[in-house]
């Protein structure tokens, strides 16, 4: 009996320094993936069998919990389809006119980068992480650092691959941080010119295709040059406005400033912040509603121009510190579903 | 072949095989049910139970054990959970120490105190480690919640707790 104690404490005091040991190999980025996936293969099936089992449970909980909920927020959401199927046509066009001028540009785009569907398939066991599990692994070709979106913006990121599953760590985990572009609207004041003269007029057939083009009167057919990994179909540009039209044009200095912070998660329950290293420029004043875009860059966590939120509280810090802004997410993390997962990996997370 | 047929049957082949059904029932019905949007740690509470029902040691270890395979299915470091669930189980063991013997709501409720502590003792452990950012306020919320829900599911993982290493008690 004596023996048995003795052994057992010897144990104890083995996996408390295999504990502290994995610990610091952990945090310094040792080889522990290989581990936890080892017993993944083993533990997933299992899970699978659990979860199928406890379905009703779940489900008889939500409907106990979340049915009010569901009932207010259908009706908001109805009222929101309607406001928005309008503006939907308006920035679409947009959006796919940027993308055309990127390309032009040969300047990354997110048209160009493949991505994967994945269906949110558990929430964080644990209180302390703010992590999601999906249904998509490393058969489906992700890679440890991968941004994950969802139909409104960013969500996370991938931090563990398994063969058919995968852990994301969302936007709001004190560990997640992303160079971001807060986006600060000029003042708007602006020249107005009136157009000019019908055979001096530059159309924009002129600036996008051969100077040949330049069809008034009618809508265009506009085909862009091929560029890797991004062809654009082809697109119609609208009818040009009347010849006695007034043309606004923006001072250079009045454009959109894009000044460059980290992101960085707080923790369930709190907004995000954006710091940036020292004070802005003067003239500079980010007001709330700024939009908050991924910046991108060779060593950044995301391509640029991610839909990330907007500005929801500016909170000024004295001396040479910039200002911290409260970011309000466009993705609702406390409502996941679906997820696309871009087959992007950064450069700073090629070795894990 | 007798060694292995051993191994086999030895309680703590047991432990391992029963926490891995307790472990898929965190990951799976405890991760979706969220109180006051914390998830109850069944773990810490299955582990609680093992250090009530066989002492300060076993608690120990079982804890121990549990925690590292909590940590393989979770994104903190490997060997966080190892540590915060062994001190789980000598918590609730030593918890009774004090008394001759226990009743069932004794045990019930150091069960769930120390799944409580657990909740504390985490964040505590990450926030050394360099992990800021969850030593917040509502860190008490989640060992509130762990303690309800210890003193509810400390019912029926008494009995399995017990059965997981009886004969490791046996041969004490």
């Amino acid at each position: 009996m004596a023996e048995f104690r003795i052994n057992r404490t010897r144990a104890i005091v083995l996996l408390a320094l295999a504990s502290v040991f994995l610990i610091t190999l952990d945090i310094s980025g040792g080889g522990t993936s290989i581990v936890r996936s080892t017993f993944g293969t083993f533990f997933r099936p299992v899970e699978g069998v659990t979860r199928v089992v406890t379905r009703p449970i779940v489900n008889a909980w939500r409907s106990f919990r979340e049915f009010d909920d569901v009932v207010s927020e259908n009706q908001l959401l109805q009222e929101r389809i309607a406001q928005q199927e309008g503006a939907a046509v308006a920035a679409a066009a947009s959006v796919r006119l940027s993308q055309e001028l990127l390309a032009l540009n040969g300047l990354p785009t997110l048209a160009g980068i493949n991505s994967v569907t994945a269906q949110v398939i558990g929430d964080s066991p644990s209180n302390i992480s703010q992590t999601i599990e999906i249904n998509q692994g490393s058969d489906a070709g992700l890679k440890v650092g991968m941004p994950v979106l969802n139909a409104a913006g960013l969500v996370g990121k991938v931090t563990e691959v398994s063969a058919n599953r995968a852990l994301v760590m969302l936007l709001t985990d004190p560990d997640y941080a992303l160079s971001v572009k807060v986006i600060a609207e000029p003042s708007r004041r602006a020249t107005t010119v009136t157009s000019l003269p019908t055979e001096n007029r530059v159309t924009p057939d002129e600036d996008l295709t051969a100077p040949s083009a330049t069809t008034t009167t009618t809508s265009t057919t506009t085909t862009i040059p091929s560029i890797p990994g991004f062809t654009p179909a082809s697109t119609t540009v609208p009818v040009l406005p009347s010849p006695n039209a007034q043309i606004t044009v923006p001072n250079a200095s009045q454009l959109a400033v894009r000044e460059t912070g980290v992101l960085q998660g707080r923790g369930p329950g709190k907004r995000p912040y954006v710091r940036f290293l020292e004070a802005l420029p003067s003239g500079e004043n980010i007001q709330v509603g700024a939009p908050i875009v991924s910046s991108g860059g060779s060593r950044s966590l995301a391509p640029p121009d991610i839909v990330i939120g907007v500005v929801s509280r500016v909170v000024e810090r004295s001396g040479t510190a910039g200002p911290v802004l409260e970011v309000e997410l466009v993705a609702d993390l406390s409502n996941l579903s679906f997820l696309r997962v871009l087959l992007y990996q950064p450069i700073t997370e090629t070795q894990r | 072949m007798s060694r292995v047929l051993q191994i086999a049957a030895s309680p703590w082949t047991r432990l391992v095989l029963v926490t891995i059904l307790v472990l898929s029932l965190q990951t799976t019905l405890f991760a979706e049910l969220r109180p006051f949007g914390t998830s109850i740690q069944i773990v810490g509470i299955f582990v609680g139970a093992i250090g009530v029902m066989h002492g300060l040691q076993s608690g120990a270890l079982a804890g121990l054990a549990c925690g590292l395979m909590y940590d393989f299915v979770l994104a903190t470091p490997l060997g966080l959970g190892a540590l915060v669930l062994g001190v789980v189980g000598v918590t609730a063991a030593a918890l009774l120490l004090p008394f001759r013997e226990s009743t069932w709501w004794m045990r019930a409720g150091a069960v769930a105190l120390a799944a409580g502590i657990g909740e504390v003792v985490w964040p505590l452990m990450s926030a050394v480690v360099g992990l800021d950012g969850w030593l917040t306020p509502r860190l008490f919320v989640s060992a509130a919640s762990s303690l309800v829900g210890g003193l509810v599911l400390a019912w029926p993982l008494l009995p399995v707790a017990a059965w997981t290493l009886r004969e490791a008690q046996g041969s004490n």
